[in-house]
């Protein structure tokens, strides 16, 4: 089966090449969807943009740093406080505030460097404790060309007991948040990372790249290192602190969970440092063990990790068999940024029965479909940047039980009577590692088995009342 | 011989994310790298653990070997010779699917 051009794209044609539905026989050298390319004028895009994919997604987790946001109110606004990456000193600096420089036309006309500054001064006033910011672009700003480097020298002139860190990335620099991502990974490891030497307290280190803390992953995985004995130098960038990530270069691995976001920062200190790079799924019973397995080889502590995983089975497992049970046959459909996709298709199988049925990203790259084409199955849709009109005829031909996605659409499939349970903020977190999996499954088995989704199907008007005519009509 | 191959690529495909990372280059050491460590291992010889690389390897390879074992009982009873072929089939499977037959615009770009 070749792409697919859906009903609703016939007035964009284009769309035909993102999205494919697999036959039997096929692999990726036969069809791969496009993917990190500009979206189609005509289709209402889900994405964001490459300045949110920078703070929102990556810089904004750290939980002692001062976020400023040079440019209009709302930059700062849309990616404060709705992904929820919580800290463990119970403090969620990082979830509590917002900053910004609240641009208006009188500054984009006489230029905003002096309300940078101000700000950035403010800033620091008001909170003396902190001592760490990053300093981000956004549209206007970069258009004004506002020398942001500058500025930030006049302000560590004064203030030699600050560091701060540039993010030169707005809204328009790429075709989605990936280039967000793609711009604070290169940009850290080009100014920050090597500027600070980390305590070493173990013999066995490493960093963990590419998991944000979302409810609690990075804490729940942070038992397993410390059982194990292992040292995480930088979690890039859970719970993290700003000179954690300072000290990345020390490590002796870089273990990745999410190889979209942060694969660069992986790549390059393998490149700079030469720090072995290895990937593993966090998500799932199998691809936990699978992945404790291949870190604990690395560091030639096989039998610790087994201990563990055998205490974690022994806690975890019948919990998880007990959904597996209800859930079995249930039909999913995964519609969130990228990685997700090929993190969870199989161990959604393998572990709940369940059968992932169509998936859409909006930022992956055809890296990622390439990983999600080989672990998915046949018969299922694979759509890069999808829009309503398609979700809408893609949920008529596949007809999912559960759709894993983020509130804006989740709001949108529940008018269908669909139940959706939040694919990037959880409903109820973690859902990382074996206690994490047992969280989402008890979620989905909470969505899809809800009486209420057939109560709220019934119209106990009867047909004698008139309907409410859209305004539209 | 040609479905024993297809086995083995069929558990990599699903399994092991190491045959898609970014670049050629770093698809290429995977490949090498991982299948190497594999084929001492099915063969019963002693993995090298010299370097970093070298133990990377070996964690992927450790954890492939002892799936490819549980899957795939025939392989237990493989000669070291046959081993190597398999592996080398595989080999020349990974390389054309995740390097030559990519359809990936992004697998060439000099820089990450």
């Amino acid at each position: 089966m070749p792409m697919v051009l859906l009903n609703c794209d016939t007035d964009i044609p284009e769309r035909e090449k993102h999205v494919y539905l697999k036959a039997a026989g096929e692999d990726t050298r036969d069809f791969l969807p496009l993917a990190n390319a500009s979206t189609i004028p005509g289709t209402l895009s889900e994405r964001g943009c490459a300045f949110c994919g920078a703070k929102l997604v990556i810089g904004g987790v750290l939980k002692d740093t001062i976020q400023m946001i040079h440019g209009p109110i709302g930059c700062a606004y849309d990616t404060w406080h709705t992904k929820r990456y919580p800290s463990d000193d119970g403090k969620h600096f990082q979830m509590k505030y917002v900053w910004s420089t609240d641009m208006k036309e009188s500054h984009i006309v006489f230029g905003g460097e002096k309300r940078l500054e101000k700000a950035m001064n403010e800033a620091f006033d008001e909170m003396p404790e902190i001592k760490r910011m990053i300093v981000y672009t956004t549209c206007p700003t970069a258009l004004i060309g506002d020398d942001i480097p500058a500025t930030v020298k006049r302000v560590t002139d004064k203030r030699p007991d600050v560091d701060i860190f540039v993010v030169e990335c707005p809204g328009f620099a790429g075709v989605s948040q990936s280039k967000g991502h793609h711009v604070l990974n290169i940009g850290w490891i080009d100014h920050k990372v090597g500027t600070l030497e980390p305590e070493i307290k173990s013999k066995y280190t490493m960093n963990f790249i590419g998991d944000y803390n979302i409810q609690g992953d990075t804490q729940l995985l942070q038992q397993y290192w410390d059982r194990l004995g292992i040292q995480v130098i930088s979690h890039f960038t859970g719970n993290a602190n700003y000179d954690d990530l300072r000290g990345m270069h020390r490590a002796q691995l870089n273990v990745v969970n999410c190889a979209r976001s942060a694969g660069y920062i992986a790549n390059e200190l393998k490149k700079r440092y030469g720090i072995p790079r290895l990937d593993i799924d966090s998500w799932g019973f199998n691809y936990m063990a699978e992945g404790i397995r291949k870190v604990c080889a690395f560091f030639g502590i096989e039998e610790k990790g087994e201990e563990l995983i055998a205490e974690e089975y022994t806690k975890w497992k019948p919990k998880l068999d007990w959904y597996k049970e209800r859930l079995q046959g249930a039909k999913m459909a995964i519609w969130t940024g990228g990685p997700r996709l090929w993190h969870w298709t199989k161990s959604v199988e393998d572990d709940l029965g369940v059968r992932v049925v169509a998936m859409s990203s909006k930022f992956g790259h055809e890296e990622d479909f390439e990983k999600v084409i080989a672990r998915g199955q046949e018969g299922t849709y694979y759509i890069d940047d999808g829009n309503e009109l398609e979700f809408f005829e893609i949920i008529d031909l596949i007809k999912p039980d559960v759709i894993f996605t983020g509130p804006r659409v989740g709001e949108l499939v529940k008018k269908l009577h669909i139940p959706y349970v939040n694919g990037h903020g959880y409903h109820n977190g973690p859902y990382m590692g074996f206690e994490g999996f047992v969280n989402l499954a008890r979620d989905m088995y909470n969505a899809v088995h809800n009486p209420l989704l057939s109560l709220a199907a019934e119209d106990i008007r009867g047909t004698t009342q008139v309907a409410f005519k859209e305004a539209a009509e | 011989m040609s479905s024993k191959i297809d086995a083995l690529f069929n558990y990599v495909q699903e399994r092991c994310l190491w045959q898609f990372f970014s670049r050629t280059w770093d698809r290429q050491e995977n490949i090498d790298g991982i299948l190497a460590t594999a084929t001492d291992l099915l063969a019963g010889q002693a993995p090298k653990l010299d370097t970093p690389m070298d133990r990377l390897f070996y964690a992927d390879a450790k954890i492939m070997v002892s799936d490819l074992r549980a899957r795939l009982p025939w392989l237990n009873e493989t000669p070291p010779a046959e081993i190597r072929e398999l592996i080398e089939g595989l080999k020349a499977r990974l390389e054309e699917i995740a390097i030559a037959g990519s359809k990936n615009r992004e697998l060439s770009h000099h820089l990450y």
